[in-house]
């Protein structure tokens, strides 16, 4: 699905990314841990294609040069990024936000735009599922939501989209114990033969909730080491500092 | 210039039926007019918009005086998603009025110039209205009466529109405990005139005015508009500005919080594309105790459009417990685009909260590429965002059915 060679990037002529190799085969979870500032964050942001890196290498999306597309034809065929920090969209409603962006990817698939009942049908019900309060999407979006509420409106938004390849960016952050159960069994729900899932996190805790089959190591914008869900566990243990 | 204004203004005096007092009023604003001539950028109020510089680049034989020749009204014009009340200004000319929503006895309606009461010496503008005005009207909301429904006032012009300058004016007075909704709709078909409108409105005890100009359809019209609110204890006035479609546009706002317990609430929009240029200039004086004020200006600009915006919160040594705010947020979504805020604050009284805020800036570039990441293209993202950011203003309208017709008019859908 998402073939990753020699990825580099930078910022301000700083390299962040240094050679990155990632290979994610449908149905997969990865998860990728690292320390601050290894790079984590950038290489998701350069997945779906935010502006102002320069980036070069090969990516490889389902057979095509994820790097030649826009940001939203990344999202039209399939890439779903859950953000750290979800943005406050003042006067936006998150309803008909969420409807949009429904409709958008649909049309660009070619298939049928929900209308508003067809829609308000799924909300409710992925709602439901994720045991997120349907008043919150009356309101603006993530205006004035609290941190657990930004982090489930993400995965509400990745239930209701249904991409091919998601990537949490430190989903955990900011979760309690409850908020981290509902996200992590939003995600499962979502797993299948079909979807990949590239988890970025500091912390081992939220792959107790959602087992990955690969973890890997980035530090200093290389994958350092690769393993199983084990090597979760080791790192916790030893820290990052034995890796480096 | 002058020449040809004496001419018009002999021609207008000699075609209407006025009282001896009424012609020596005009004569003396007449003067006044001549005297200082369009305001120019020297003059302080003036200094964002040179109004003398823009008249004379836009305009070749300014002049105000045409024979009589009534166009036919275009009905499709009027708005249909409500029953309402109609004034209509035809080529500055009063042509039609519709007021079968209402209960004839308890709102009274004049044309007759003579009863028009002057506001003297208040700027060139407003006297050159006093001295050249043709076609006036007056309501009068008598004590304890609401309006079933809005009035609308259509201020339209035609092609075949002969003058190249139009003054209009209105009295608006709502006596003790009395509501009046009146929208003024501007339909310019007309090309490159001056419209000059003074307004005024006496608001008794307890009586609320709710105000609406909307200005939506582009137009190379240049404008100025003057109204003039004398607010009295426990009234209210709420006025919204949706300034989006002439060439120019300055609306100026006095308003006085002559007793205790009149609030006042300006709010508006501009929407400005091109090289369009316009402003809105309050002046709010909180004149006595325990008196408010709020006003919320949110401007878009794009291309080469200017956008200004001049709040002036007076607050009388008299006027304790003043509550006065304002706020100007504009984005600037290109970088010929220009916004200019003045935020004065003239505070007598030592107990008073009054504050102010201006802001300025492009999209956030982040809550971009958070919309294009779900899918959106990123003209999607941007009429998004800027929806958004109107949002707030237009939400301070409180009547639904205008506040959905100037939704409509924007493109915020729900």
């Amino acid at each position: 699905m998402l073939q990753i060679k020699n990825l580099k990037a930078q910022i301000d002529n700083k390299e962040i990314l240094k050679g990155l190799n990632l290979e994610i085969n449908p149905g997969e979870v990865h998860a990728i841990m690292g320390p601050n500032g290894s790079g984590k964050s950038t290489l998701s942001n350069v997945l779906s294609g935010k502006k102002g890196y320069s980036v070069s290498g090969d990516v490889r999306y389902l057979n095509e040069n994820l790097l030649d597309l826009e940001i939203e034809e990344r999202a039209h065929k399939g890439i779903f990024l859950a953000f750290q920090y979800p943005l406050e969209i003042p006067g936006v409603n998150t309803n008909i936000f969420l409807k949009t962006s429904l409709n958008a990817i649909k049309k660009a698939k070619g298939e049928k735009e929900l209308d508003a009942i067809e829609f308000l049908k799924l909300v409710k019900q992925k709602a439901s599922e994720l045991k997120f309060d349907e008043k919150i999407l009356s309101r603006q979006l993530n205006v004035g939501f609290s941190g657990g509420e930004k982090k489930k409106n993400e995965i509400l938004q990745m239930s209701i989209l249904n991409p091919k390849l998601s990537i949490l960016d430190e989903t955990d952050s900011g979760l309690d114990i409850d908020a981290l159960k509902v996200v992590s069994e939003g995600v499962n729900a979502l797993r299948s033969k079909e979807s990949s899932f590239l988890i970025i996190t500091h912390y081992q805790r939220l792959l107790e909730y959602i087992k990955p089959d690969f973890v890997h190591v980035l530090i200093n914008g290389q994958i350092v080491k690769s393993g199983g869900s084990e090597l979760a566990l080791e790192l916790e243990s030893k820290g990052y500092e034995s890796l480096s | 210039m002058i020449e040809q204004l004496k001419i018009d203004f002999d021609k207008i005096v000699g075609s209407l039926e006025l009282s001896n007092e009424n012609i020596e009023s005009r004569k003396k604003n007449f003067n006044q007019f001549i005297e200082s001539g369009f305001p120019n950028k020297r003059i302080e109020d003036w200094k964002f918009s040179d109004l003398n510089q823009i008249i004379s680049s836009n305009i070749k034989n300014l002049h105000f005086h045409s024979d009589l020749e009534l166009s036919k009204i275009d009905e499709t014009i009027f708005i249909d998603k409500f029953a309402h009340n109609k004034i209509v200004f035809l080529n500055g000319i009063i042509s039609n009025i519709d007021f079968n929503q209402e209960d004839e006895t308890k709102v009274l309606l004049t044309r007759d110039l003579n009863q028009n009461e002057n506001i003297n010496e208040v700027n060139p503008l407003v006297s050159l209205n006093n001295a050249l005005t043709a076609s006036y009207i007056r309501i009068t909301v008598k004590e304890n009466y609401s309006l079933n429904r809005p009035v609308i006032i259509y201020n339209i012009t035609t092609k075949d529109l002969k003058s190249t300058a139009l003054n209009l004016k209105t009295d608006i007075v709502l006596e003790k405990n009395s509501s009046l909704k009146v929208i003024n709709l501007f339909d310019d078909n007309s090309e490159n005139n001056f419209i000059n409108i003074v307004q005024n409105f006496d608001i008794a005890q307890d009586a609320i005015l709710k105000n609406y100009k909307i200005d939506h359809k582009i137009n190379s019209n240049i404008k100025y508009c003057y109204n003039n609110i004398n607010l009295k204890k426990n009234s209210i006035s709420e006025n919204f500005i949706f300034s989006m479609g002439s060439k120019f546009i300055k609306n100026e706002i006095n308003c006085n919080l002559n007793d205790e317990y009149s609030s006042a609430f300006i709010n508006g929009i501009l929407n400005l594309t091109n090289s369009q240029h316009h402003e809105i200039k309050t002046n709010i004086n909180h004149l006595a105790e325990n008196t408010k004020s709020y006003q919320l200006i949110k401007s878009v600009l794009n291309d080469n459009a200017k956008g200004i915006y001049q709040g002036k919160i007076y607050v009388d040594s008299k006027a304790q417990k003043t509550n006065g705010y304002q706020l100007s947020k504009a984005l600037l979504l290109n970088e010929n685009t220009e916004f200019d805020g003045k935020p004065e604050l003239e505070i007598y009284a030592d107990d008073v909260k009054c504050s102010h805020g201006a802001t300025s800036g492009n999209l956030d570039e982040d809550a971009i590429f958070y919309l294009m990441s779900r899918g959106l293209s990123h003209q999607q993202s941007k009429e998004l965002l800027i929806n958004g950011f109107l949002l707030d203003a237009v939400e301070k309208i409180t009547d639904i059915e205008i506040k959905d017709l100037i939704k409509n008019m924007i493109g915020i859908t729900e």
